[in-house]
């Protein structure tokens, strides 16, 4: 034990401190980065609730209005954010800045875009990230100047709501014509006024039929696999929160995969801790190349994955061995991802035209076949998919049919707080506790 | 006046450095606190940082507080898979490092200067390119795979990347041991020969001489190379990641890393990086210390 | 890469003395045990980048399986090479870009340092070597993150990108200069500038003409050291990266080595340990020509003992 006095100093000199933190912590706060968000006002309208000014804590009350198939949304388009003006022409010498999954967009497809575009002399840049959740995090932080990003309507509300990405002006985008009629009028942005789509996806079961002795697809349940203990070690599941909680709400019978109940959402951490204990299964995007390279000898996938897998197969492999299923009836997790014009970006005019010719019939039919996902296009008939050789028999459950959009389960947007609750129970699962 | 401005000299010239530590490292610790201890966003919840310390909230704190110590611990398992991770990996790279650098203090003979640049070379080669190595042989179809089973004739194929800890656990050996070699080598290279001969004649056997001489003289060695190899583990997430993807093998690293890029979880992430730092505030001030004091010494 | 300045000092020590090396123990049969381990050991850890180099000159797409030598994915490949595909040149580019900026600017800073703090006492320089010393221990994704949230959160004139990983690196890397320099200083002693302040020299002339030269090996050995290191740099760079145009080839690595790998990023893993070889090469050659000027010994003891 130390019985020294201490100096009688150290008391005088944390005040001393402090009194120098203090105009330091000032001086910091007046140099605070300003938060790209809406003019809060008019963006209520969007919000539900006034947005509470940014210092103030964390107000459980915010609520944003939610889009679903049976309650469709009509935007707002607030105040400084109008559409731009018609005629204009596409920015020179730009770079357009692409935000987006990787391998997720044909690089080919780009190079041509360039070339297309050559008299502008553009140049495409393609960043990737590896969820919604972080691309939101990081065009909401406003500290990179992305042009156009590929997202889902899991986060439209709050992208219209902070003003992040711009109104369409249709001028610009006639190939809208080339679009299945119901998407010229989504449920998720009536009369498209911020988004185009891009492709359409069932989340299913991905596997190689030469690893995997029994059918999955005939199983009573297949999403049942993952908890069975022979798989153990040998497959993934999605690394999105809520694919895979969606995925453990239908396995045990449920359809609200957008549930915001406390009970349901612990009934599926516990199934899904379950699962961690069963199977250890890994999580990852990457099925379309670790399935067919066999690291994988099953996984929980998109539709797409599956098809561009054939691409992956090792040498010396037949792409024949692999195998898609998603429920045959439709009842299961089916999305569409969509093109926004980000406010962020610096060359709308020509983000415009890079979306109006990304869903033009040529182009889109090029893109599916390098990603093999599906654009909702109507040159494409889900039904002659397969027999025009779009697609191999043995993935003819890849195929996404139409039909399917009425009784399948999307992935709705969450209000805030009931995101909260999913993002714990997603960091639980990833902690493997 | 000349010895004024020579006085003078010394300030200007450590200025430059001075003014961007604090910039550049103080400033940013701050602002994690900062963040830490804010709140967020009630939309998009995203992090707003309080700057007053005097404002400061507790709310972030306490969610990690929980979740490692109370009724939902879930991050506490993580800890303890780190720490143990760690410590096997330390102890694999001191099971390793000592022979190899007790050879090559003492016998490598006119093979030192080559054996001491092999050691060297992983150093220069980046750890992401060591890591691609083996998941390069550690591929279903990779090379240790046709070698156990003899190209495909024993069934003793083992998917090795699928979420094993113990390949975690050599990847951190594989990254980590050049910084262990080293600091051991200068250890042990620094026990004079005539000191083991003096040993020898005393009478000690090979094993006491070890037990008497050699191993309390590495002490330091050990010490500064167990640091050097610790500290930046308990950061790790990319070897996991790289070697497993597996919410098996996830490590505090992971933990912080995958809250980082979340909405609502940046502040979290921000405390348990505190957590963590003030953990390993002790190891890391008695390390710069140390070493701050030899340099004086010499 | 974290080597403090005392080993590398003592490296030199022993090579540098004759004596000690003839009692050096002679090999015995537990020599031979030891030396298994040693070559065992170095085999473990070298094969696997020698195999990954060897890869990345195959004919085919295969990472295990050799197909015959090539140049493809270095250069003729149409889409996959080096060459033609943009997203490697970017990220093998930027990642040069990095390495040289953070040099030019870690060293010149970090020399000052250690020369101020050889003459400079007090508690204000030596809280700010402790400081930079913490630097050197703190584990990389703390800083990172701070940096990440500072440029978030604060109005930076430097936005994510090139300039806030330059930040990041040099901050990261400024120990480096600052301890080698010092040491150096420490061996070289104070009479050659009081040699030279009682000749008339002012104390900055003193500095720039006699005690920067004879700083050359030890500003060149950290140069070396803080370029090679962040040719290799992961956490930092890519925590601190705006867009694919600020990508650099450890996060190419990190990002494809598990989801859609050719021998192109092996092939681009191989160009980066090629430069930094390069570079350590070209260090070599700077040395010898200044020992020659100076008329000291030129071997590789006398460069390691300039650490």
């Amino acid at each position: 034990m130390d019985r020294r006095p201490r100096p009688p100093l150290s008391r005088r000199r944390m005040l001393q401190a402090s009194a120098l933190a203090l105009p330091g912590a000032w001086a910091l706060a007046s140099c605070a980065r300003e938060q790209p968000l809406g003019a809060p006002a008019p963006a209520s309208s969007a919000a539900g609730a006034p947005a509470s000014s940014a210092a103030a804590a964390p107000s459980p009350s915010a609520t944003l209005q939610i889009a679903s198939p049976q309650n469709p949304v009509k935007w707002p388009i607030n105040p400084g954010n109008e559409p731009i003006a018609s005629g204009l022409e596409p920015e020179a010498n730009a770079t357009l800045r692409l935000y987006n999954f990787p391998d997720y967009l044909d690089k080919a497809v780009i190079k041509d875009f360039t070339k297309e575009y050559s008299d502008y002399n553009v140049k495409v840049e393609y960043s990737t990230f590896n969820d919604y959740s972080e691309a939101m995090t990081k065009i909401r932080s406003g500290t990179v100047p992305y042009d156009v990003s590929f997202l889902t309507y899991t986060y439209i509300a709050k992208l219209v709501y902070g003003d992040l990405i711009r109104p369409l002006n249709h001028d610009y985008v006639p190939n809208i014509e080339d679009v299945w009629t119901e998407f010229q009028n989504p449920w998720y942005d009536l009369e498209w006024q911020y988004t185009v789509p891009y492709v359409i996806y069932t989340t299913g079961i991905g596997w190689r039929a030469d690893l995997i002795s029994e059918d999955i697809g005939a199983l009573a349940n297949p999403y049942d696999v993952f908890w069975d203990s022979a798989y153990a070690g040998k497959l993934a599941v999605l690394d999105d929160n809520r694919e895979v909680i969606g995925m453990t709400i239908l396995r045990d019978g449920g359809t609200d995969v957008n549930t915001a109940d406390p009970a349901a959402l612990e009934l599926a951490r516990d199934a899904m801790l379950e699962m961690l204990g069963m199977t250890q299964p890994r999580v990852t995007i990457t099925g379309y190349t670790d399935i067919p390279e066999g690291v994988l000898s099953l996984s929980q996938c998109w539709s797409g994955d599956m098809i561009t897998g054939q691409y992956y197969m090792p040498e010396g492999l037949d792409s024949s061995v692999l195998r898609y299923w998603s429920p045959p009836d439709g009842r299961g997790l089916i999305n569409n991802d969509f093109m926004v014009v980000l406010k962020g970006g610096e060359n709308p005019v020509l983000a415009h035209h890079f979306l109006n010719y990304m869903i033009g019939k040529d182009v889109s039919l090029k893109n599916f076949s390098w990603v093999g996902y599906q654009p909702p296009l109507r040159a494409l008939t889900p039904k002659s998919m397969v027999a025009d050789g779009y697609i191999p028999k043995n993935l003819a459950g890849a195929v996404v049919q139409p039909e399917w959009f009425k009784v399948g389960y999307p992935l709705l947007e969450l209000q805030p707080q009931v995101q909260a609750e999913y993002d714990a129970i997603w960091q639980q699962f990833k902690a493997g506790a | 006046m000349g010895d004024r401005s020579t006085r003078l000299l010394w300030p200007i010239l450590g200025l430059p450095a001075m003014v961007w530590i604090a910039l550049f490292f103080l400033v940013p610790l701050y602002v994690v606190l900062c963040v830490a201890f804010g709140t967020s966003d009630p939309v998009f919840r995203t992090a707003i940082p309080i700057w007053n310390p005097l404002e400061w909230q507790f709310a972030q704190v306490q969610v990690v507080w929980e979740r490692l110590f109370g009724a939902d611990n879930f991050y506490l398992p993580v800890v303890l898979r780190t720490i143990v991770y760690v410590v096997l990996a330390v102890c694999g790279c001191l099971l390793i490092a000592f022979p190899v650098a007790y050879f090559t203090a003492r016998f490598a003979g006119r093979f030192r200067g080559l054996v001491l640049a092999l050691l060297i070379a992983p150093f220069i080669i980046s750890y992401m390119m060591r890591m691609l190595a083996w998941i390069n042989l550690l591929q279903p179809d990779g090379l240790v795979n046709s070698i156990i089973t003899l190209g495909g004739l024993l069934p003793l194929e083992v998917n090795w990347l699928s979420g094993k800890p113990y390949v975690v656990v050599m990847g951190l050996v594989y990254g980590y041991i050049p910084y262990m070699l080293l600091p051991l080598f200068v250890a042990l290279d620094r026990i004079s020969p005539s000191l083991l001969e003096a040993a020898r004649d005393l009478g000690a056997g090979g094993v006491s001489t070890f037990r008497r001489v050699i191993l309390p003289m590495s002490i330091p060695g050990i010490v500064a190379g167990t640091l050097l190899v610790s500290l930046p583990m308990m950061g790790d997430y990319f070897t996991s990641d790289m070697l497993s993807k597996s919410p098996k093998t996830t490590m505090i690293g992971n933990l912080i890393n995958l809250s980082i890029v979340s909405p609502g979880q940046a502040g979290q992430a921000g405390a348990l990086l505190i957590l963590v730092l003030l953990v390993l505030l002790v190891p890391m001030v008695w390390y710069t210390r140390s070493n701050a004091r030899a340099e004086v010494r010499s | 890469m974290t080597v403090s300045a005392a080993p590398a000092e003592a490296i030199l020590d022993s090579s540098r003395s004759p004596r000690r090396r003839a009692l050096r123990g002679t090999p015995g049969a537990k020599a031979y045990g030891l030396a298994t381990i040693t070559a065992v050991y170095l085999l473990w850890s070298l094969l696997p980048v020698a195999i990954t180099v060897l890869f990345s000159f195959n004919e085919g797409r295969s990472r295990s399986t050799w197909q015959g030598f090539s140049l493809r994915w270095y250069t003729w490949d149409p889409t996959g090479s080096i060459i033609n595909d943009e997203s490697l040149r970017v990220a093998l580019l930027h990642t040069f870009v990095l390495a040289v900026l953070a040099t030019l600017i870690t060293v010149p800073l970090g020399v000052l340092f250690a020369l101020a703090l050889d003459r400079w006492r007090g508690r204000i320089p030596a809280g700010a070597n402790f400081l930079a010393l913490i630097t050197f221990v703190i584990p990389e994704i703390a800083l990172a993150i701070g940096l990440l949230f500072m440029v978030t959160y604060l109005a930076t004139p430097f936005g994510l990108g090139t300039w806030a990983q330059v930040i990041g690196l040099v901050t990261y890397q400024l120990a480096y200069p600052i301890v080698i320099c010092r040491a150096r200083l420490l061996t070289i002693g104070a009479h050659y500038e009081e040699a030279a302040r009682d000749l008339g020299a002012s104390a900055l002339g003193a500095v720039r003409r006699v005690i920067l030269p004879m700083l050359f090996p030890a500003i060149l050995v950290s140069a070396i050291l803080v370029f090679a290191d962040v040719l290799d740099d992961f956490v930092l760079v890519r925590y601190l990266s705006s867009d694919a145009s600020t990508e650099t080839t450890s996060m190419r690595i990190y990002a494809t080595a598990r989801a859609a790998p050719s021998p192109a990023l092996n092939a681009m893993a191989t160009v980066i340990l090629a430069v930094s070889i390069l570079t350590i090469v070209v260090g070599w050659l700077l040395f010898r020509r200044w020992a020659r000027r100076q008329g000291e010994k030129a071997d590789m003891g006398s460069l390691a003992s300039t650490l």
